[in-house]
């Protein structure tokens, strides 16, 4: 899931462990696991089920999901993807539970690398947090520098040139180093320039860190010349569910709650609560725009879309909501949004004169 | 001034609509309930909703607004959990909010007990609340909501009448919010008994017992509504006297979209009974409906026929021994 994979398949391989990892997303990926999913069943589901189906053409023998219960799908997504998978064939399936990620991941590991003993399995997990950590700093640079370059492409060549390379670092020297280098290299491109427009990007996790479920609208507004700023990256929120959670001095619920009051006042599971929160603070913050993005019928940011209409309203701030499918046309997508970034774009040079 | 307060008939209406009824009449405040559903309370619903909201909301939104002018507060309760486990939809713990933003109402409009855990303690604050809202003080509150639930909790729990014997019987299954709207399901239960058929819904079947089935689905079901779904699927799919099921749906249920797949999968795949999913939206005709059904049973008449010949599986009314003495035919 968006740059999630590749330390991931780091981490396995140095604990020896043989990773399969799901080719690509393609169309393809996306009807196969349509065809094997209920019609009315988030986008989510439809992906990484076409994942695992391709995944097990490719002979693996073991799955592994991400599970959380809520009031939400996702919690459920496991069950009914191990009892259709598991009709016909013998496979093994593993479900990483989000509020014990740290203890499922060590079983995990455990159970696969009998031979690497705990502490090192604890260092491979902490140099992939670790890691995870770098590639949403060098995102975040490359929204910013994307916006100010003269061809913001190359910036995002950078970007992504830059991301193999940590993935494969090898200690936590190494993975800081990259990183610095990498934005330094991003940052000579810079053009002494007016502070673009920021955008908010907020709604519901997966699809904002999937690319091929946001069909690379974060790169698209980079070179339409918005700056984007994105709420969840899987670096941070691997290091808060990982450590800071398990330790218990965090708690990022209560954060939101506070912003999004008077417009939502209870958490709605998903990432419903935490759009409305973030919301709510760029609101005050001078961003010049918000899109909502998530997947289509999404229960939690549906709940979010009645209070981000009566938000945006107030504050006067333009909102773009946009859910996608596996019917989603990239040329509709983009259509609005260009239609979206004029609009942005000629809003600030109005008030700059 | 004695306040008014409205309550619109929707949602969890259809499950607790009288608990919350006696609640307000033992407080000695005026209750009013919006009418039942017609097409224009779904039409002023399917405007004001966001697009992609499940149909049973937008339908809320329509009802709501009904009521709007005609009482000085609405009850919108923000129910998130009340057996331990159990949560229910984004949706419910998000009504309050919804309606609100909705209709640009502060919050004093609004009275909102939330239960988000089912414990004693939290009843009680939610009906002390619930009654300081409406201009009274919290003890009676309690005392309202004692003498509501104790009459409530009997009549729930009484004896559900049987029906008559050996005549086949059809489950209907899905949300009582879909299945007691008799604009919405009406028809269902007309057509069945219409032609003799009489349906069967959760409301015969003693709590205990489904939850006791939904056991079975445990820690893989851990919404409230998808637990009592799968819990009498399992149960009617196994019970000698159900000929048929039928699985009543709508558009836009996030849970029901992964519940159902569920459901079919785990029970009614192998059960040997025939089902029908209908999956219910603000344009299904009720034509569609009515043929859908009609359709249904004649295909649960033929397989009848041909099972008649054989060893009676699905339809035996020879007594089932896990079955005695709960529903009798
Ligand atoms: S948060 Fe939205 S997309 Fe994710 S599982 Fe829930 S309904 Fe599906
Ligand atoms: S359970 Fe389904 S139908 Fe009921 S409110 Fe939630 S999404 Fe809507």
């Amino acid at each position: 899931m968006g740059y999630l994979s590749a330390p991931i398949r780091y981490m396995m391989e140095n604990l020896n462990i043989e990773v399969i990892e799901p080719p690509p997303i393609t169309r393809k990926t996306l009807e196969l696991g349509t065809q094997h999913s209920p019609e009315g069943v988030c986008l989510p589901y439809k992906i990484t089920m076409g994942n695992f189906l391709e995944s097990l053409e490719a002979g693996a023998d073991t799955l592994v999901t991400l599970c959380g219960a809520g009031k939400c799908r996702f919690g459920f997504y496991g069950a009914v993807q191990k009892t259709v998978l598991g009709k016909n064939r013998d496979i093994q399936f593993f479900t990483l539970d989000t509020e014990h990620l740290l203890r499922d991941l060590q079983r995990l590991l455990g159970k696969f690398a009998p031979k690497a003993g705990q502490l090192a399995i604890g260092r491979n997990i902490a140099l992939t947090v670790h890691k995870l950590r770098a590639l949403d700093a060098i995102n975040e640079a490359k929204s910013f520098y994307g916006a100010r370059a003269a061809v913001p492409q190359k910036t995002l060549d950078i970007c992504e040139y830059g991301a193999g390379e940590i993935a494969n670092c090898e200690t936590f020297g190494e993975v800081i180093d990259t990183r610095d280098t990498v934005i330094d290299v991003m940052r000579s491109y810079e053009q002494p320039a007016a502070a673009p427009p920021k955008v908010a990007f907020v709604g519901e996790f997966y699809v904002l860190l999937e690319p091929y479920a946001n069909r690379w609208l974060e790169n698209e507004l980079i070179k339409q010349g918005l700056e984007v700023k994105k709420f969840v990256y899987t670096g941070n929120w691997a290091y808060a569910k990982v450590l800071l959670q398990t330790l218990g001095i965090y708690n990022e619920e209560k954060e939101y709650l506070r912003e999004a009051r008077p417009y939502l006042n209870y958490h709605v599971g998903g990432d419903g609560l935490k759009s409305v929160g973030t919301t709510a603070w760029c609101a005050s913050r001078g961003f010049a725009g918000v899109i909502h993005l998530f997947p289509f019928g999404c229960m939690p940011e549906v709940v979010a879309q009645y209070a981000l209409k009566n938000l945006c309203e107030d504050y006067k701030l333009p909102l773009l909501t946009l859910s996608v499918d596996e019917h989603a046309s990239d040329t509709g997508l983009f259509t609005r949004l260009e239609a979206f970034a004029d609009c942005l774009k000629r809003k600030q040079s109005l008030t700059s004169e | 001034m004695p306040i008014t307060v409205g309550i619109p008939r929707a949602l969890l209406y259809h499950d607790f609509g009288e608990l919350w009824h006696s609640f307000f009449s033992h407080l000695a405040v005026p209750v009013i309930v919006s009418e039942e559903t017609n097409k224009r309370l779904l039409d002023r619903g399917t405007t004001l909703a966001v697009d992609e909201s499940c149909l049973p909301l937008k339908l809320y939104l329509g009802h709501a607004e009904s009521l709007l002018g005609r009482c000085d507060r609405l009850f919108v309760p923000r129910i998130v959990q009340h057996h331990q486990g159990f949560h229910f939809c984004a949706k419910f713990a998000g009504l309050p909010d919804i309606v609100r933003n909705t209709f640009h109402l502060p919050e004093s409009k609004l009275i909102s007990p939330v239960i988000q855990t089912g414990a004693r303690s939290e009843i009680l604050k939610a009906a002390a609340a619930a009654a300081r809202s409406a201009g009274k003080t919290p003890w009676s509150g309690w005392r309202s909501y004692r003498s509501a639930y104790t009459a409530w909790a009997q009549a729930r729990d009484r004896e559900v009448p049987s029906g008559n014997a050996f005549t086949p019987r059809i489950a209907v299954i899905g949300h009582s919010y879909l299945l007691k709207d008799r604009f919405l399901c009406g028809d269902i239960f007309a057509v069945l008994k219409a032609n003799s058929v009489t349906p069967v819904t959760d409301d015969e079947v003693p709590r205990r017992r489904l939850y006791q089935e939904a056991g079975h689905f445990a820690p893989d079901i851990y919404w409230q509504m998808a637990a009592k779904l799968a819990g009498s699927a399992r149960y009617f799919a196994h019970h000698p006297a159900i000929a048929g099921l039928i699985l009543v749906s709508s558009f836009g249920c996030g849970l029901d979209s992964l519940s159902l797949e569920y459901i079919e999968q785990q029970i009614l795949g192998s059960c040997g009974k025939p089902y029908i999913v209908l999956n219910l939206d603000e344009h299904t005709g009720r034509t569609g409906i009515i043929t859908r059904v009609e359709a249904f049973w004649d295909l649960v008449k033929w397989r009848r026929k041909l099972e008649s010949n054989l060893p009676a599986y699905g339809l035996s009314q020879r007594p089932h021994p896990l079955y005695d003495g709960e529903l009798e035919y």
